[in-house]
C-alpha cells in the first residue's frame, strides 16, 4: 500500500479544480475516494486490543 | 443576504463561497497544525493520521469546488463522504486507544489527542453539509467564473500546497510501501 498515492490523487484533483477542470476534478477526487477506502481496509481491519 | 423564493431560501452565490472558503480555511489550519507538530516536535504521522489528512483533502477538495465554480449538490456530496470516512478512520484509533493504560499516540491539545479532534472536525463537517444543503439551493448556475478575491486565490494556493507538502511527507515517512505502525523517524531523508 503506497501511502503517497492518495496523496498525489488528491493534489492531481486540486490542480485540475484551480485549472477549472471540474468534471476531471471530480473524476480524479472519485479515484481517489477509492483508494482511500482500500487503504481504509488494509490499516483498519486487524483486532483491536481491547475485551468485551 | 437570504432571501426566501418560493419557500425555498437561498444563499447569495458570494455568502455561499465566503462560507466554504472559511470551511477550507479551517482544513488548512488543521493541516497546518498537524505539520507544525511533525515538524516542531519530530511527531510522524501514522498510517490513520496520514487518512484523516487525505479525508482532509478530499473534504477540502468539495469546498475548492464550491468556491470555484459555485455551490452544488454533488461538492457537498463530496464534502459528506468524505467526513464520513474522515469520521471512521478517527473513530477507529480513538478505539485503538481506549484500553485502560494507553497513553495514546502524539501530543495532546487543549486535553483531546488530534485524532479526537479529527473526529470532532468531521461531526461538524458533516454538520456544515447538512446546514449548507437546506439553504444553499443554487441549481444550474455552476460557472467556471473562476476565484474572486486576493483572499480566496491565497487560501486555494495555501491548500494545493499543503496538499503537495503532504505528498512529499508522506514519502519521506513511509517511502513507497506501507507505512509503519509507529513511525519514528523518517525512511527517505533528503
Amino acid at each position: 500500500m503506497i501511502m503517497m498515492l492518495p496523496f498525489f490523487t488528491t493534489l492531481i484533483a486540486i490542480g485540475l479544480a484551480m485549472r477549472g477542470l471540474r468534471q476531471q476534478a471530480i473524476g480524479v477526487w472519485v479515484i481517489s475516494f477509492v483508494i482511500f477506502l482500500v487503504w481504509m481496509k488494509f490499516h483498519m481491519t486487524d483486532t483491536l486490543n481491547i475485551s468485551l | 443576504m437570504i432571501s426566501l423564493t418560493n419557500s425555498r431560501s437561498n444563499l447569495s452565490t458570494a455568502f455561499s463561497s465566503q462560507l466554504n472558503l472559511l470551511a477550507l480555511l479551517a482544513i488548512c489550519g488543521s493541516l497546518l497544525a498537524a505539520f507544525y507538530y511533525q515538524i516542531a516536535f519530530n511527531e510522524l504521522p501514522c498510517p490513520l493520521c496520514q487518512l484523516q489528512r487525505v479525508a482532509l483533502t478530499l473534504a477540502g477538495i468539495g469546498m475548492l469546488l464550491n468556491i470555484r465554480f459555485g455551490a452544488s449538490n454533488i461538492h457537498y456530496a463530496m464534502i459528506l463522504a468524505s467526513a464520513l470516512v474522515g469520521a471512521a478512520t478517527s473513530m477507529r484509533q480513538i478505539l485503538l486507544h481506549i484500553a485502560p493504560g494507553d497513553q495514546g499516540y502524539g501530543s495532546a491539545l487543549f486535553g483531546l489527542h488530534f485524532y479526537t479532534w479529527g473526529f470532532i472536525s468531521f461531526v461538524v463537517m458533516m454538520v456544515f453539509c447538512a446546514l449548507m444543503l437546506c439553504i444553499d439551493r443554487q441549481p444550474n448556475k455552476l460557472s467556471n467564473r473562476g476565484t474572486s478575491g486576493v483572499i480566496a486565490t491565497g487560501v486555494i494556493i495555501l491548500f494545493f500546497a499543503l496538499a503537495a507538502a503532504n505528498t512529499v511527507s508522506s514519502v519521506m515517512v513511509c517511502q513507497f510501501g506501507p507505512c509503519p505502525d509507529n513511525p519514528t523517524q523518517y525512511l527517505w531523508k533528503f
